[in-house]
């Protein structure tokens, strides 16, 4: 008896989280080309021992001992990131990028990882809240916390017309449906001179309650914090709600039925569960992170253009649900790192980034086919013994 | 409109029918053995033409001089070469990846469809810019009105029907075929009953874009010029024709490209914007989906529960 | 034994980082540009004629710094845009910058370099409203505006006595763009638009489009878009029949659309802002050094407005010194620079006020000058019907 409720050591998570973001503040500032090649072997290292059993279980049994208390102490490893990083604009446009990519990702994992809805046009729905925020916040008076909330909820109306479609088809054909769907929309928005054509639109910088999000933070005569301390700060902050929002989703009754229709729609169904509702749930649900996210990264760059929202981008989201894994939304951040900050990092080789780039990511996938880390099963009361 | 418009409109149609029809057979025979969605295969078709296009310049550079023998012979060596390299990325990157989630080898082929791209466009001498196809094929031509037959059409038009019908009697006629058959049915039983499974699944890859090499080829000589990027949306297309027609089945795949070369002339017809048809063709593809769940012609199976 | 495996920790230390002592102080320079992708020709032509603009620079015993160039790609993607404006805006060692080929994203960037006040020299994009639509002292542009060239290009065609246009665009900012002002000034000189067809930059066959143009039989069609789909559209003109003369915008001056299209390319007219190289002294001397240096890719239309950019922003340098105030000032200022691509002289906008625009014409598997051509003596005929 005393053997089974035996907690965990907390330590091997404890020490990790500290690690992690000493890594990243090394990682975002390495120019030269071989402190990027040293970082990125030493993090593909660090994650190929995370996924092997002992290590791996280790950290996953310390995790689970504490859930709360150390994902508080990775928020708080997080915002002194941003606070150490506070002069740096660009690597602080790169956080909060990661952060808003991640978010978006969130919301596919939780259409394709539970429910099994597949996405292909996350950067449509991305682009939606962008242009939202663009057409919003430069006509009308609207306060910027509203306009991301129409940002996200007009994702979620233009998401459900392809609901019905979407719920009568499985599979590569519901796949079709999003690519047709992110094909027509970036091809609509380039031809149709309403939304600026092809030129696209200038967004006005974020500001709540008054405080102007593009302002550099003055503390004092000598000290100035980025204005993106702000932005990467804020895309934290969403970040964190939806993990927190997904991680319960996952954990409630809510997630069990997802899973229950993605695993076997017709034995879902025999058993009474409603499955187009939980179709439509998580597909909104994840438009909706989407196009906050989208709102949000259009006010911080200031621009929103067609070019930017392609079927190409929608699989770049796409990929990073798979890198890191379906169904595990803390494996977003990860993989959205390596898909968003390794093609930067690799500038210095230029033309040939891209190359090398794809060549990185299939190399992962063979190593690991089903993602840097895989979702592992619920365990509702984790002190119970290994599983 | 007068007719011979209309008939021109008609054989473009066909055309471009015939290529995407090439595209989406692939498809369908890649997702009958493995349920799976192969992203590099407008990038296959890509690289076996700018083989095709090497083939000519080095026997060009030898010597040879007759049009009929560097069209057959770079058509074979551009479809022999996709249909080795099918088989490898088969062998090494599609099939380890059997027991991950079956959406996993959308990225790793996604991946290897941007660094087969990126070869060709560092690698291939000034890839990055289009290159003129030679013209190989007679261009004899019959003018009705505002109609013009060339014969080099009605000859790669020929070709495209006759691969695919070649590749239906394959399929159906064949113990070859019949091996495949039997693996997309079933592949366990297949397995049980002494067919080699992984030899079926490279045959199947190394046909399906030897097919996609006929289709660059025939790209190459009916529009006379190739690049990098040709393959990336005649991909998707084939994709999506592969799918309305209905999966796993080569007359929807025929189907599937013909319908969507109709919608895309008819809308560029139609429309003062001719950009608008993709918007059209892919908002009329939804509504099909919505219309009919399982494509065209539907798959005639039963799911077991 | 310690201090033998010290000394070769020293003596790797030394190979690693050699201890060099540069007579001069070196000053780095930024260039951006799509290094991948589809416009990936255009951007390796600028950054290559950018190097060689700083290698010379280099190679020069009187210039007074040392250059060192650090090439960026943006993708020809807005957002990529935004994020790498920002890496080299505020890195303080970055001096000035040659920026952008796509306007999409040179439009996107300008709020960065102004809130960063990176002093910046577009080298490519030819959307008005990069330089006119504000106000910044920051942003600069060599190469001229799409207005010019299309008021010089609908005068000069209605003057070699063509009515009947068909237009074919593609539906990014350039191609749509050039539509926008060719149509303007063409029904201004009294031309007439029989068709506008507005085609994806992706799009492979255009055989509908044509057949339709081959109907309302013009005498011209006219082509605002790059390279890729200008081979394209006039291969396939050729296979449908459509006889018209093709003419098409700074977007297709390039050997790769004579390469391309191989003999059909004959007769195709263009233009151009800017001298035509062949004529100043400078320009014929870049394209000497240029094929000297064997890159893989040719400069392309704009890698003369590169490199002439690149020896801008390096002249303000060696004047006012590695200073972003003082070079921004400088630049401001550029009044009668002669560069490799004619008079260079900013406007209150900083906009280059080209006088010039180049008229070129396909002949012999070449891009030359109109004036020089058999086609304006009148030996040969743009189009044969």
């Amino acid at each position: 008896m005393r053997k089974i409720f035996r907690p965990a050591p907390v330590w091997p998570a404890l020490l990790l989280l500290p690690l992690l973001g000493g890594y990243g503040y090394v990682f975002l500032h390495a120019e030269a080309q071989w402190q990027v090649a040293i970082l990125a072997l030493a993090g593909v290292a660090a994650i190929l021992a995370a996924g092997s059993r002992r290590v791996g279980a280790a950290l996953d049994r310390s995790w689970r001992a504490a859930p709360s208390l150390l994902g508080w102490l990775a928020f708080v490893v997080a915002a002194a990131l941003i606070y150490v990083l506070r002069e740096d604009h660009f690597a602080l446009l790169m956080v909060a990028t990661v952060l808003l990519y991640a978010l978006v990702c969130l919301g596919l994992n939780v259409q394709f990882g539970y429910a099994g809805v597949l996405n292909f046009a996350g950067a449509a729905f991305f682009g939606i809240g962008g242009y939202t925020a663009a057409v919003l916040a430069a006509h009308t008076a609207l306060p910027h916390l509203v306009i991301l909330a129409s940002a996200g909820l007009l994702s979620g109306v233009v998401g459900s017309l392809l609901v019905l479609p979407l719920l009568r088809t499985r599979g590569h054909y519901a796949a079709l449906i999003t690519i047709a769907f992110a094909i027509l929309f970036r091809t609509f928005l380039e031809v149709n001179d309403l939304l600026g054509g092809p030129q696209g639109l200038k967004v006005p910088g974020l500001a709540i309650l008054g405080w102007s999000f593009n302002d550099s933070i003055v503390v004092d005569a000598d000290t100035e914090f980025s204005f993106y301390v702000a932005y990467a700060g804020f895309s934290l902050v969403l970040f964190t709600i939806g993990l927190i929002l997904v991680w319960r989703l996952e954990r409630s009754w809510l997630g069990l039925s997802l899973d229950a229709v993605r695993i076997d729609e017709t034995a879902a169904s025999v058993f009474g569960f409603q499955v187009a509702r939980w179709k439509i749930l998580a597909f909104s649900l994840g438009n909706v992170l989407a196009g906050v996210a989208g709102a949000v990264y259009g006010m911080m760059t200031g621009f929103v253009a067609p070019a930017s929202f392609t079927l190409a981008e929608s699989l770049i989201f796409v990929s990073i649900v798979i890198l890191g894994g379906l169904g595990n939304p803390a494996a977003v951040l990860p993989a959205t790192v390596l898909v968003v900050v390794l093609p930067e990092k690799l500038q210095f080789i230029q033309e040939y980034r891209y190359l090398l780039f794809s060549a990185i990511v299939i190399l992962i996938l063979l190593f690991k086919p089903a993602g840097l880390l895989p979702r592992s099963l619920r365990r509702y009361f984790p002190s119970w013994g290994k599983a | 409109m007068d007719a011979g418009l209309l008939g021109q409109y008609i054989f473009n149609g066909l055309m471009l029918g015939i290529i995407y029809a090439m595209v989406a057979v692939g498809f369908t025979l890649f997702f009958g053995v493995l349920d799976v969605i192969k992203f590099s295969h407008g990038d296959v078709l890509t690289v076996g033409a700018f083989v095709g296009l090497a083939t000519y310049h080095g026997l060009d550079a030898l010597g040879v001089t007759s049009a009929p023998v560097l069209a057959l012979s770079l058509t074979l060596a551009a479809m022999l070469a996709m249909g080795a390299l099918g088989a490898l990325m088969a062998r090494w990157i599609v099939l380890p990846l059997r027991n991950a989630p079956a959406i996993n080898v959308l990225l790793i082929t996604l991946m290897a469809g941007t660094v087969l791209r990126e070869l060709i466009r560092l690698f291939y001498p000034a890839g990055a810019n289009p290159k003129p196809f030679p013209r190989l094929l007679p261009t004899d031509s019959l003018t009705m009105g505002s109609f013009t037959l060339r014969l080099d059409n009605v000859i790669l038009l020929s070709v495209g029907a006759a691969a695919i019908v070649g590749v239906h009697l394959l399929i159906t006629r064949s113990r070859l075929g019949l091996a495949i058959r039997a693996a997309a049915q079933d592949s366990e039983t297949a397995r049980i009953m002494g067919i080699n499974f992984q030899m079926v699944v490279l045959v199947t890859f190394a046909l399906g874009s030897a097919l996609a090499a006929l289709a660059g080829v025939t790209a190459g000589l009916y529009y006379s010029e190739i690049n990098f990027g040709m393959g990336l949306l005649l991909g998707v297309i084939g994709f999506s024709a592969a799918v309305v027609g209905g999966l796993g089945n080569l007359y929807g795949a025929v189907l599937g490209g013909f319908l969507f070369a109709a919608l895309q002339t008819l809308g560029a017809v139609w429309f003062s914007v001719p950009a608008y048809k993709d918007v059209f063709a892919f908002a009329l593809v939804i509504l099909i989906m919505a219309w009919r769940p399982t494509g065209l012609i539907a798959e005639k199976t039963a799911e077991r529960v | 034994m310690f201090a033998r495996a010290l000394r070769s920790i020293l003596a790797a230390a030394v190979l690693l980082f050699p201890v060099t002592s540069y007579a001069k102080d070196t000053v780095k320079l930024v260039f951006i540009g799509p290094l991948t992708g589809g416009n990936s020709s255009n951007g390796l032509g600028g950054r290559n004629s950018t190097e060689l603009a700083v290698k010379v620079r280099n190679a020069d015993a009187k210039a007074r710094y040392r250059y060192e160039l650090v090439a960026l790609d943006d993708e020809c993607k807005p957002n990529i845009g935004v994020q790498v404006a920002t890496k080299a805006a505020t890195d303080r060692s970055i001096v000035a910058g040659i920026t952008h080929y796509c306007s999409t994203v040179a439009m996107a960037t300008v709020d960065v370099y102004h809130k960063f006040g990176l002093p910046v020299v577009v080298w490519g994009a030819v959307l008005p409203d990069v330089t006119y639509a504000q106000n910044y002292r920051e942003i600069h542009r060599i190469n001229g505006t799409m207005i010019n060239q299309n008021e010089t290009a609908a005068k000069f065609m209605v003057a070699q006595g063509y009515r009947r246009w068909a237009i074919i665009h593609d539906t990014t900012d350039y191609g749509k763009g050039h539509n926008k002002y060719f149509s303007q000034y063409l029904t201004r000189n009294g031309g007439q638009i029989l068709g506008t067809f507005g085609v994806t930059a992706d799009q492979q066959d255009f055989s509908a489009e044509l057949t339709k143009i081959k109907d309302l039989g013009p005498d011209v069609i006219y082509f605002g878009g790059t390279t890729p789909l200008g081979v394209r559209i006039r291969t396939q003109m050729d296979k449908l029949g459509v006889k018209a003369v093709f003419q098409g915008t700074s977007g297709i001056v390039s050997d790769a659309y004579v390469d391309g299209l191989g003999k059909q390319a004959e007769g195709t007219v263009a233009f151009r802002e800017g001298a035509p190289l062949e004529r100043l002294p400078g320009g014929r001397r870049f394209m000497e050094q240029y094929a000297a240096q064997k890159y893989n890719d040719p400069p392309e239309a704009y890698g003369p407005f590169a490199y002439a950019a690149a020896n801008l922003v390096m002249d303000a340098i060696e004047r006012v010194g590695p200073d972003r105030r003082k070079v921004r000032s400088a630049l401001n200022a550029t009044k009668d620079h002669q560069s490799i691509v004619g008079t260079v002289t900013f406007d209150d906008h900083r906009q280059n006020a080209v006088p010039l625009i180049t008229k070129l014409v396909v002949q012999d598997g070449k891009w030359i000058v109109w004036e020089d051509s058999d086609f304006a003596t009148g030996k040969r005929k743009l189009v044969s019907r």
